[in-house]
């Protein structure tokens, strides 16, 4: 399955007042790519702060179903979250891992090991994880994806996808900052007009 | 003899009202042995949720969420886990410009009396430095009025601030 393949497919399963959080990443990109109308961050650098990041945001907004798109190598790089996460339980947190073995941007060297991620996080204490195989096909993937939906979270989907070109993208205009302002303003306009995009 | 102290010595209370009266709503936490008193009246708080991580920056990632998401969260840890979570400390005060507070146990110093905690005590204060986030010091007894103004200044800051706590603020006229 491509990425961009899942990105649509999750795309097409939440809710548009579902809030998204990225870790940085060929995963991010195919989430910005698939052009959902979720409110969503682009958690951008440091690598592996992604889950943590979308723990407390989850945390602090127990009205909000949050979804992470999550990028393996970025979990790779903090596996101890998942750990935490099952142990604060959040019942509003969902993560897709987009899981190709590899650091894409970063050149697609492999990732360390034989990871398996959804082994890692039912033996952190993760109850509800999805792990389709590499083969499954789309209809697959959407069941899956929905069940992890429509279970209480922390919930997870781990789906491989292909190796793909991620050439390193162009500069932004707009520094981090900048976005966290606008994603901020957007919360802030949403929680004022009762809810909603 | 009994072990408990009046409210207002204790501690332990004093940071913990300090932290719920600087809004602080979630508190993500790893242990040291001069924090025990504060994390046990943290759990014991239904006001504050307290998340426990594996590793420093997690904890600053679970409170730069919560300001993600228009709050203000706190790290409670002993000050090497500052220097575990410099990149992420570097990454909310740069990049992202989040604030988060960090209470923080400062081992290695004058009052402690282990030389493995040293190094610590000597590297953190020029590490925080060099990373560019404002750290104050509570010595001798707990300091409400200083949790509640290093919050005030996260926030307006938009940035990462860190307290580093002696021995005898975090475990009282004990510690003496």
């Amino acid at each position: 399955m491509r990425r961009s393949t899942l990105a649509r497919i999750v795309a097409g399963v939440l809710a548009e007042d579902d809030i998204v959080i990225c870790s940085l990443g060929s995963a991010g990109r195919a989430w910005r790519e698939a052009s959902a109308p979720n409110l969503t961050y682009f958690a951008s650098d440091p690598m592996g702060m992604a889950p943590s990041l979308a723990l407390g945001f989850a945390l602090s907004r127990p009205g909000d179903r949050v979804v992470l798109i999550e990028g393996d190598g970025d979990l790779a790089m903090n596996l101890g979250v998942l750990a935490a996460i099952a142990g604060a339980a959040p019942p509003n947190l969902r993560m897709v891992v987009f899981a190709n073995g590899r650091y894409e941007t970063g050149g697609g060297q492999s990732l360390a090991g034989r990871l398996d991620l959804g082994a890692a996080a039912r033996a952190c204490g993760w109850e509800r994880v999805e792990s389709p195989p590499a083969d499954a096909d789309e209809a697959a993937v959407a069941t899956a994806i929905r069940r992890m939906y429509d279970a209480e979270g922390p919930a997870m989907v781990v789906q491989p996808v292909e190796s793909e070109a991620s050439p390193y993208p162009k500069a932004g205009r707009w520094s981090q900052a900048d976005d966290k302002a606008v994603f901020q303003r957007r919360l802030a306009a949403r929680d004022e007009s009762g809810g909603r995009t | 003899m009994s072990n408990e102290r009046p409210p207002g010595r204790d501690p332990a209370a004093i940071l913990r009202t300090a932290l719920g009266e600087a809004g602080i709503e979630v508190v993500a936490s790893l242990p040291d042995s001069w924090l025990s008193p504060l994390l046990t009246a943290l759990d014991a708080d239904p006001r504050i949720r307290h998340v426990k991580v594996t590793r420093e920056d997690d904890a600053l990632g679970i409170a730069a969420g919560t300001a993600l998401a228009g709050g203000l969260g706190a790290v409670v840890c002993q000050n090497a886990g500052l220097l575990v979570g410099a990149n992420a400390l570097a990454g909310y005060v740069h990049l992202h410009e989040l604030p988060l507070l960090v209470v923080a146990a400062q081992r290695g110093d004058v009052d402690d009396g282990f030389y493995y905690q040293a190094y610590k005590g000597r590297v953190v204060p020029p590490v925080l430095d060099a990373i560019g986030v404002p750290y104050h010091r509570m010595r001798g007894g707990a300091d409400p009025r200083l949790v509640t103004a290093a919050a005030d200044q996260a926030r307006l800051h938009r940035r990462p601030v860190v307290l580093l706590l002696d021995r005898e603020s975090l475990l009282g006229e004990d510690a003496r």
